[in-house]
């Protein structure tokens, strides 16, 4: 039974002119933007209500599936740390492995979240509206599994705690000096940068749902919304608030991709001891985050029926962005590339080698393909506003971005300046798992949190409807934006 | 005998707000003794009301500073508490130090920023509170303190701006 509450009977709201009445239960299909659509402020509520609160059958079990991973993944990690890290596939000279390929790849995904929702919301762009609270949500838990990894790959996790900055009874410190300890710094502040931000945006939305759910759901979004009224001092204290986070953020989540580049780039090691590998880094962050946003939105959509929501406008905006984000990754693998194939020496050379023509040549060219057949496809409207296509091309990206780091990480490691250190590498069924299991949380965190938060920001796409009005031009009517943030 | 009367009504329409609220003001009922709630942001102003002064950008200065100091302190002082010698390296080089002292400003600012506007907003707030809960179903709260003197004469301009649910706010635990 839905603990769904019905707005109170007394007093109704004027209907509006022209306005649709439609059960809040259905799927309306309109012909115009959302922003301009006649729904009433209660009806968008229940279209966002609904969706949380109605969970099939098919939910629970892809919860039971995700949270097996997640349980045979935790047993993994309990026999790594039972038996010590060498039932891993770490070696000499392949000392980072599977756990620092997928920490990279889910610091990239992260990366998105924060830009679209920070970024957007600076230049006031309307179509983040709906789209900024999954962005956000993305980042805090792609963050959580990157957090994961540095406990993971210590082996002895109960160590962790040399790396919190006290001193021991010598006054030692940790070695700030140290870009080990960047990232732990680094990955800490954007961790709860990003929760806040997400948390902040979401208080006027969760005294939205106290006000309209029962039971446990009520006890709970009523301890989340603080005492929120929606008093005039409130909204301003928010919207300042908000524009101080967004201008903040923007430097954290360059500096946090920037800090895991220069663990690589600041060791002599060939192919890693590179300047550009920082904006490199970025980028490629950027391009495999924002793939992945694309990939989720089209998933949630069809998952909570969110079609009126998540429009075409939005996809065919973001998928703009990947592909603009694609192009600067081109360009900068390639800026890099040519520097080492040019300077020719003697190791890189060998990795090159390796790379084009050699064992490692099946993933070069899926990374080649996987990163470049999607700029191709984007161009086109049809793929950027099909969400099922979208999906394919997306996913084939974050395909892509993940074996480029997996040979940035274990392909560089094999070759080095002592030729008789020469090694290879193989995961092993703990790596394989363990990995598994943050894909698995990934994807379960997201799922939960999609059934307990409302997904979209409905504030923000009431305060978006506000902007708008339809403008006779010639023979055209046309939506014209006002100015009010 | 009751000597000030409190009084909540909705509103459908932000310009009839903004109306009652201008006529309101001319009947002597200061600035204070309104509040307006609503589920949308509007732009500031636009209910005929003055901007408040906010100490949220003083207090997330301050915070930046302090992250800085902090910041300072892990990555230029601590290395000379217990002092190891490296490769030639200085015990502090300056890159290094930057990225630490950066990285902490940008954590204090942050939490800073967030703490401060809960301070500000005077959250968590869970006592009762005068409140409606058709706030997030689009009306628009118009919660007023007045003169009991005044009563007919703020009913008359209330009403006369459509107002809905015209009586004493119910205090409801948020």
């Amino acid at each position: 039974m839905s603990d769904v509450r019905q707005p109170a009977a007394d007093p109704q709201p004027p209907p509006i002119e022209g306005a649709k009445v439609e059960s809040p239960n259905s799927v309306v299909e309109y012909s115009e933007r959302l922003l301009l659509a006649e729904r009433t402020d209660s009806e968008i509520n229940q279209a966002v209500l609904q969706p949380m609160i109605q969970t099939g059958r098919g939910f629970w079990i892809l919860v039971s599936i995700l949270g097996a991973i997640v349980a045979w993944g935790v047993y993994a990690w309990g026999y790594l740390v039972y038996w010590g890290i060498g039932v891993s596939g770490k070696n000499r000279p392949v000392y980072w492995t599977l756990f620092i390929t997928t920490f990279v790849f889910w610091i990239g995904i992260s990366h998105a979240g924060t830009m679209i929702s920070a970024v957007l919301r600076l230049l006031k762009a309307d179509w983040r509206r709906p789209i900024t609270r999954g962005a956000e949500a993305m980042t805090a838990f792609a963050l959580m599994m990157a957090g994961l990894y540095p406990l993971i790959h210590l082996g002895r996790v109960w160590k962790f705690y040399w790396m919190i900055p006290y001193p021991n009874n010598r006054f030692m410190w940790p070695n700030f000096q140290s870009p080990l300890m960047w990232d732990l710094v680094a990955i800490s502040t954007y961790l709860i940068g990003s929760t806040l931000y997400l948390y902040l945006a979401l208080i006027p939305d969760m005294a939205m749902a106290r006000d309209h759910t029962g039971s446990w759901r009520y006890i709970l979004y009523r301890a989340l919304a603080l005492g929120w009224r929606g008093t005039e001092g409130e909204w301003q204290k928010l919207h300042r608030a908000l524009s101080i986070f967004s201008v903040a953020i923007i430097p954290i989540f360059l500096s946090v991709h920037s800090i895991v580049s220069w663990d690589f780039a600041v060791t002599i090691q060939p192919r890693w001891h590179s300047t550009i590998f920082a904006p490199y880094f970025v980028v490629g962050a950027i391009y495999s985050g924002l793939s992945a946003l694309a990939s989720i939105l089209v998933l949630v959509r069809k998952g909570m029926r969110l079609q009126e929501f998540l429009r075409a406008e939005h996809f065919d905006s973001l998928g703009k962005l990947v592909l603009v984000a694609g192009l600067f990754w081109t360009y900068f693998w390639f800026a890099g590339f040519l520097v080492e194939w040019y300077g020719n020496e003697p190791v890189t050379r060998e990795l090159i080698h390796e790379e084009v023509a050699g064992r490692l040549a099946p993933l070069f060219y899926l990374q080649m393909g996987a990163n470049l057949i999607p700029l191709g496809l984007l161009i086109f409207k049809k793929v950027r506003t099909r969400p099922g296509m979208l999906l394919a091309t997306t996913l084939l990206v974050n395909v892509g971005m993940y074996t480029e780091r997996l040979l940035i990480v274990i392909g560089s490691l094999q070759r080095n300046h002592i030729p008789f250190n020469w090694g290879t590498y193989r995961p092993t069924w703990v790596e394989i798992s363990i990995v598994a299991m943050t894909f698995a949380g990934f994807a379960l965190l997201y799922t939960l949190f999609s059934r307990i938060v409302p997904y979209v920001p409905v504030w923000e796409i009431k305060e978006g409807r506000l902007r708008y009005t339809m403008r006779r031009i010639g023979r055209l009517l046309v939506p014209t934006a006002a100015e009010i943030e | 005998m009751i000597d000030t009367i409190t009084w909540m009504g909705l509103f459908n329409e932000s310009t009839q707000v903004a109306a009652a609220i201008d006529e309101l003001h001319t009947l002597g009922i200061p600035e204070d003794k309104m509040e307006v709630m609503t589920g949308v942001p509007y732009p500031e102003g636009a209910l005929g009301r003055h901007r408040e002064w906010l100490s949220l950008p003083y207090i997330v200065l301050a915070g930046a500073g302090a992250g800085f100091l902090f910041g300072l302190f892990l990555s230029a002082i601590t290395p000379h508490l217990y002092r190891l010698d490296v490769g030639g390296h200085p015990p502090v080089g300056l890159p290094p130090a930057a990225v630490i002292t950066f990285v902490f400003t940008m954590m204090a600012t942050i939490v800073s920023t967030f703490l401060g506007v809960l301070w500000e907003m005077n959250f968590p707030h869970f006592g009762p509170t005068p409140y409606h809960k058709l706030v997030t179903d689009g009306f628009l709260v118009l919660l007023l303190e007045f003169p009991a003197a005044l009563e007919a004469e703020v009913r008359r301009i209330l009403e006369a701006h459509r107002v809905h649910h015209l009586g004493e706010p119910e205090r409801m635990p948020l």
